[in-house]
């Protein structure tokens, strides 16, 4: 057992020396390659550079802080996010029990599932202007599809037997659906809902490269357009940051809506 | 076999219903056509577009245009991503050097590399294959890795029993049972490039007048909805293709390896 | 919980028979099948694969309609499930999204019993099946063999009156089988709901059986029964452990009966 915990423990040791040894050469090949070697900070600036990037965004760019242009997408891809969800899940879900619901709706999901959400931007801002609604139109679309699908397939791979079991226990249709049917796709629901995050995430910094007055993507095209290079992968870093937090938070999340699923692997 | 068309008819009535309805509501509202168009315009606009020219020319040279930067892209995904895969599955301490890079870059959507991908390949097909590769390589990797490393021990056992060394293993052993993850990747890969495309198309399209996406784009900016709704039917339908061509080879591949 | 002492017939098939439509044809796998099962008998029905032993549980538990005949469960038609006919699945079926307690639950919350009467029940059930101490846990943390202790107490939780069995320890390795199947004889002995119990394991089916069933191949239909009770003509054996029963020379005589009959199916089919 203490054989095991101590080899456990030198892996784990292993693995943050190399991590430490990988990041730490990439930063200093970087340095030395665009301070020593490039020279053009508008193509692409140092580490230090672009930490003083991220100073400035802190102290205002454009507008607002950086908490502000984070605050600005966050609140488009959240309000778009959790409609898609309020939509699409339910939508998956009737579609894969209620079979005339699937035979109406599932030929226009079948078509509009192949058109990738950018696509629809242009459209999103003909049809909504370039403000808010637009994108929280897109946003909608981008986590709907994915939560149909997902939904679908989740209630309609149900396992035979579990549906067998319950009903020779007296359940009726409702009690399938909620306590068998739902609970039991669960897990691929959720995996839909991580799939969906992502694209809301992915979709949100499209669509503020496109047409965007605030926004971590606008910051990013904004530093392009004003040539301030340093600003621009500052703002990539804190796109990387936000998407790692919501990351851990779907984790989190995960792991306490599907709490049978942690025991698996223990 | 009658069944499937069965489905299939019953499939294109309800679609048809659905158009019948777009085209209800387009008429009765009046709505203005810059805005939502009837379905008949946009299906005439797809008539027209094969024949008339628009920015670089008809229909197929965007279609080209659109698909050679994605070519490009997913070409570098894979020639990159596979090998790479495969050592990280192989050298643990390769794997344990990259991850670290591998996961600080995953979570930034590719899209937002765009700007600098500009300053770095230029305007156009460099810049957008650049999002593409970003957007195509890290399902390749993933499985690339994860298939050398679930590579079925007791057929690495057989081969050593044998008197394989590490290298025929690799070659003899671990290469071909990988092929179905590997190529799962590559699915993945070509619909998250599929779609970094077009949006690589909206974003960094600047100047050039070629592409399914400028066609896009270009239909919003001069007030032709129907345009911009014809060429997404367009995007849609060929990624439609792909995936449907990709699954026939996957299974192709699957049933190959499941005789091994 | 003192379960009603009926006399006479509990369970009644009547030229039961049900025909599968598949691509490539029909398949008939029950076919004229009759039978009377009393109230309280323990029946273990053995025959080869793909003889309709579970197709025969499906009609008896109201999963599926037969496609000619009837069933009936104390003299009525049997026309869908209901908590009055408790079954236990092979695979186990339990709902790994609840834990232990809640999945014993189940089908007294479905029937709407209170939750005071719900907890003594599945409290008391719990106990008899040996699982005090794994209430909260999840059904992926336990043995093969844990589990269907709890798909049994979940059944045996409804009350039911009959209690149907497919191959219950297929799942299991051959020693904790022999311990469920001691296990399962004594939980029975408390209230002895009637039961239907399929199995591939002659000497498991001469153990248990009041009576037990040969099916013929496919279609199925009824080719003896063995009365063992009246075989053994005293105390039953199943009270006593299966090593020592195992050595009863009228039990290998009936072992080996009720396998010259199996074979013989399964020779004729192949």
């Amino acid at each position: 057992m203490s054989r095991r915990m101590s080899k456990t423990g030198r892996d784990r040791l292993e693995t943050a020396i190399y991590a430490t040894i990988s990041v730490v050469s990439v930063l200093v090949f970087w340095h030395v390659f665009s301070v020593h070697m490039l020279k053009n900070e508008f193509i692409l600036p140092s580490p230090m550079q672009v930490i003083g990037g991220l100073e400035r965004l802190t102290l205002g760019y454009l507008g607002g802080n950086l908490l502000y242009h984070t605050g600005s997408s966050l609140l488009i891809v959240i309000t778009g996010y959790l409609i898609g969800l309020g939509i699409g899940i339910p939508l998956g879900i009737m579609m894969a029990w209620h079979e005339p619901v699937n035979r109406i709706i599932g030929p226009v999901v079948a078509v509009l599932r192949p058109i990738p959400t950018p696509a629809w931007i242009p459209l999103a801002i003909l049809w909504f202007g370039i403000g808010m609604s637009g994108k929280v139109f897109v946003i909608i679309l981008s986590a709907m599809v994915p939560c149909i699908f997902n939904s679908f397939t989740a209630i309609r791979e149900t396992p035979r037997e579990l549906l067998d079991a319950a009903r020779t226990m007296g359940a009726g249709k409702r009690t399938l659906l909620f306590e068998v049917a739902i609970p039991s796709g669960l897990p691929t629901i959720v995996a839909g809902m991580r799939i969906a995050l992502g694209n809301a995430w992915a979709t949100i910094v499209a669509a503020e490269l496109v047409a965007a007055s605030a926004g971590l993507g606008f910051l990013i095209l904004a530093g392009y357009r004003n040539f301030e290079a340093p600003v621009m992968a500052a703002g990539i870093i804190s796109i990387a940051i936000v998407g790692l937090i919501m990351n851990f938070a779907f984790q989190w999340f995960e792991s306490r809506i599907t709490p049978w699923r942690e025991s698996e692997e223990r | 076999m009658s069944g499937s068309f069965f489905t299939l008819s019953r499939f294109a009535l309800v679609f048809a219903a659905w158009l019948f309805g777009w085209w209800a509501i387009t008429w009765v509202l009046n709505v203005n056509p810059t805005f939502l168009p009837p379905p008949t315009t946009v299906f005439e606009r797809l008539a027209t577009m094969a024949t008339v020219s628009m920015g670089d020319g008809t229909l197929i040279v965007h279609i080209l245009g659109s698909l050679k930067r994605f070519a490009t892209g997913f070409a570098l995904a894979v020639i990159i991503g596979i090998p790479l895969g495969f050592a990280m599955g192989y050298f643990k301490p390769i794997n344990k050097l990259v991850t670290p890079i591998f996961e600080a870059i995953r979570p930034i959507p590719p899209i937002a590399w765009a700007p600098f991908a500009i300053l770095w390949f230029g305007l156009n097909v460099g810049a957008q294959a650049f999002v593409i590769l970003l957007a195509a390589m890290p399902p390749i990797i993933i499985n690339a890795q994860l298939a050398i490393r679930m590579t079925d021990g007791r057929l690495i056992d057989a081969a050593r029993v044998f008197g394989a060394g590490p290298l025929r293993v690799l070659a003899e052993v671990a290469l071909p049972s990988s092929i179905p993850l590997v190529f799962t990747g590559l699915r993945i890969g070509v619909a998250n490039g599929w779609m970094a495309l077009i949006a690589a198309e909206l974003v960094a399209g600047d100047g050039s007048s070629t592409g399914l996406g400028y066609l896009i784009l270009q239909g919003q900016r001069t007030l032709n909805a129907d345009l911009s709704i014809a060429a997404m039917i367009v995007i849609g339908v060929i990624g439609a293709l792909l995936d449907v061509s990709l699954n026939r080879l996957n299974r192709y591949f699957q049933g190959w390896t499941a005789q091994t | 919980m003192a379960m009603e002492q009926d006399t006479g017939n509990d369970l009644s098939f009547q030229n039961l028979g049900m025909v599968y439509e598949a691509r490539t044809g029909s398949v008939a796998a029950l076919d004229g099948f009759s039978f009377d099962v009393r109230a309280n008998e323990f029946i273990t029905i053995v025959g080869p694969s793909g003889c309709g032993k579970s197709t025969l549980l499906q009609v008896t538990s109201g999963l599926q309609a037969p496609t000619s005949g009837k069933a009936l469960l104390n003299g009525r038609s049997i026309t869908g499930p209901s908590p009055d006919k408790a079954m236990v699945f092979q695979s186990f079926s339990l709902f790994p999204w609840k834990p232990v307690k809640q999945n014993i639950e189940f089908g007294l919350r479905v029937s709407g019993m209170s939750r005071a009467e719900r907890d003594e029940l599945v409290d008391y059930y719990i106990g008899v099946t040996g699982l005090t101490g794994f209430e909260n846990h999840y059904p992926r943390q336990l043995s093969g063999g844990m589990q269907q202790r709890v798909a049994i107490a979940r059944a045996l939780a409804m009350r039911p009156r009959v209690l149907l069995m497919d191959e219950p320890f297929a799942a299991l390795d051959a020693m904790n089988r022999t311990l469920m199947q001691e296990e399962l004889v004594r939980i029975w002995s408390e209230h002895k709901p009637t039961v239907l119990f399929i199995t591939h394991s002659v000497e498991e089916a001469v153990y248990m059986a009041d009576k037990v069933l040969v099916m013929t191949k496919r279609p199925g239909r009824l080719k003896c029964t063995i009365d063992i009770n009246a075989e053994i003509g005293c105390a039953h054996w199943r009270t006593q452990p299966i090593d020592e029963v195992l050595l009863v020379p009228k039990f290998q005589e009936l072992r080996h009966r009720v396998w010259e009959e199996v074979r013989a199916e399964i020779e004729v089919n192949a």
